[in-house]
């Protein structure tokens, strides 16, 4: 008899810890800790008081509905489904809802509403007059390709303000009548909105690049030699100087255009080794002397002009090369110095070379 | 009005209060609660709110072996218990004098 009714608890237990089993381990083990001799309290209570010996179920009621009832009154979670995609969603657009709920109440105080939305709500007749002028641009954009602030029907400013009070009292009612829409015509609304806020979007974002002809914007280069692409010196007789080099007032290279042509390319190409060519603004003008605007003497050609000739990179003249010449600079077969042993002019400091015609 | 809907909320109170003179196993609170007049409350809400009792620190448990049958797992009021006790009574008083006057008021029978 005992041993039954040890069986029957267990059994009990049993489907009982099986109602239970979405809870953690712990949880559930320790709710079920003392059932068992809770149990047999019950069933050896049930003896005593003489009550016919049914089973623990015919006292308790369904061990499901005895996990449910303990369920509550211990307090743990209910059973629930493991969530599925759509449950997921729900939650998270529930918390969405929950936070931008709490936002509408934390901005409402900052404009003296208790709420934001009672403020927006107000402003919903001035959006229902903007939706319609939304619609009649729309129609306007599509079918005539306007692009002002009227939505011109072919031009004609009078069916622009027809079509405007049309598509706002339209809106107007539409607004009124919101509430009354079905499922349907709720959802086709949302939908149209939707695309009217686009529109409208995506027309004052564009606005700055519709332009009318009067304002438009012109881009103004300001340098003169922005276009330069080679540059070709002409000596005396007309000829055309190869291997030129520019240099301004301080020594520093003028550097114009760029070496565009295939045959500068194909030079830049061959004598990448050389370390005096290897910088492409480094090449001799003209880059490109198959590009020549002039061609006078075009069987003659200059034999190549300058120190850039020159094998040694250090007779390249310079500023400073000029204003303090060498005492010995007559001995340097550099082209460019004058014939005059002496050099420059700047070497005025000695009067016995300089031939100056005072003395 | 369904008693088992009012009792959710005051069967922490109803099982504290009988175990305030004497300690008790289960089946016994069960018992002492039916005795006194709450005999829709189910043997698993009992069970279940002993457990919860006793694992906020409410209830100590002692274990008396039985020569006739199982051994029994006594509760008793600890310290804190007596304490959620008063508290838990004073609100009950509290609210169910409210509702007793607002009843008053809109003269229903007792």
């Amino acid at each position: 008899m005992t041993h039954l009714i040890e069986q029957e608890i267990a059994r009990y237990v049993d489907r009982v810890r099986s109602a239970l089993s979405d809870l953690p381990p712990a949880t559930r083990d320790e709710l079920l800790e003392d059932l068992p001799e809770h149990l047999a309290e019950v069933a050896a209570e049930a003896a005593t008081a003489g009550e016919t010996a049914g089973s623990l179920t015919d006292r308790l009621g369904p061990p499901e509905a005895y996990a449910r009832e303990l369920r509550a009154a211990a307090g743990v979670a209910p059973p629930t489904a493991p969530a599925n995609l759509d449950q997921r969603v729900g939650s998270l657009v529930r918390k969405g809802r929950d936070r931008l709920r709490a936002v509408d109440r934390k901005l409402g105080p900052v404009i003296g509403y208790e709420r934001l939305s009672d403020y927006l709500r107000l402003l919903r007749p001035a959006w229902w007059v903007l939706r319609g002028y939304l619609a009649a641009m729309l129609i306007a954009f599509f079918a005539y390709g306007s692009s002002g602030l009227l939505p011109r029907l072919g031009g004609s400013t009078l069916a622009a303000l027809l079509l405007l009070a049309a598509t706002v009292t339209g809106s107007i009612w539409l607004g009124r009548r919101t509430a009354s829409l079905g499922r349907r015509g709720t959802l086709m609304m949302r939908l149209g909105t939707g695309a009217l806020v686009l529109f409208g979007l995506a027309g004052f974002i564009g606005w700055g690049s519709y332009t009318s002809p009067g304002i438009q914007y012109q881009p103004v280069y300001n340098d003169q030699y922005s276009d330069i692409r080679d540059v070709y010196v002409y000596d005396s007789e007309g000829r055309l100087l190869e291997g030129v080099r520019l240099f301004d007032q301080n020594g520093r290279p003028i550097r114009l255009g760029d070496p565009w042509c295939e045959s500068a390319q194909e030079r830049l190409r061959t004598t990448v080794g050389d370390p005096y060519y290897t910088d492409p603004a480094q090449q001799p003008y003209p880059y490109c002397p198959e590009g020549a605007p002039f061609r006078l003497h075009p069987t003659s050609p200059a034999p190549p002009a300058g120190p850039v000739a020159s094998p040694r990179g250090s007779a390249v003249p310079s500023p400073g090369d000029s204003a303090d010449p060498s005492p010995d600079g007559g001995a340097d077969p550099s082209p460019i110095d004058s014939p005059d042993p002496t050099g420059t002019p700047a070497d005025d400091a000695n009067p016995e070379a300089s031939p100056s015609p005072t003395s | 009005m369904d008693t088992t809907q009012l009792l959710k909320g005051v069967l922490d109170l109803a099982v504290l209060a009988v175990l305030k003179d004497e300690d008790g196993y289960g089946y016994d609170i069960m018992r002492r609660l039916r005795t006194a007049g709450l005999d829709e409350i189910g043997d698993a809400s009992v069970y279940g709110t002993l457990r919860r009792l006793f694992q906020a620190g409410l209830l100590t448990t002692y274990v008396v072996p039985s020569e006739s049958g199982p051994h029994r797992k006594y509760y008793s009021l600890n310290a804190a218990g007596r304490d959620q006790l008063t508290r838990s009574g004073k609100t009950w008083r509290s609210f169910a004098g409210t509702m007793d006057r607002l009843l008053d008021d809109k003269g229903l029978a007792a």
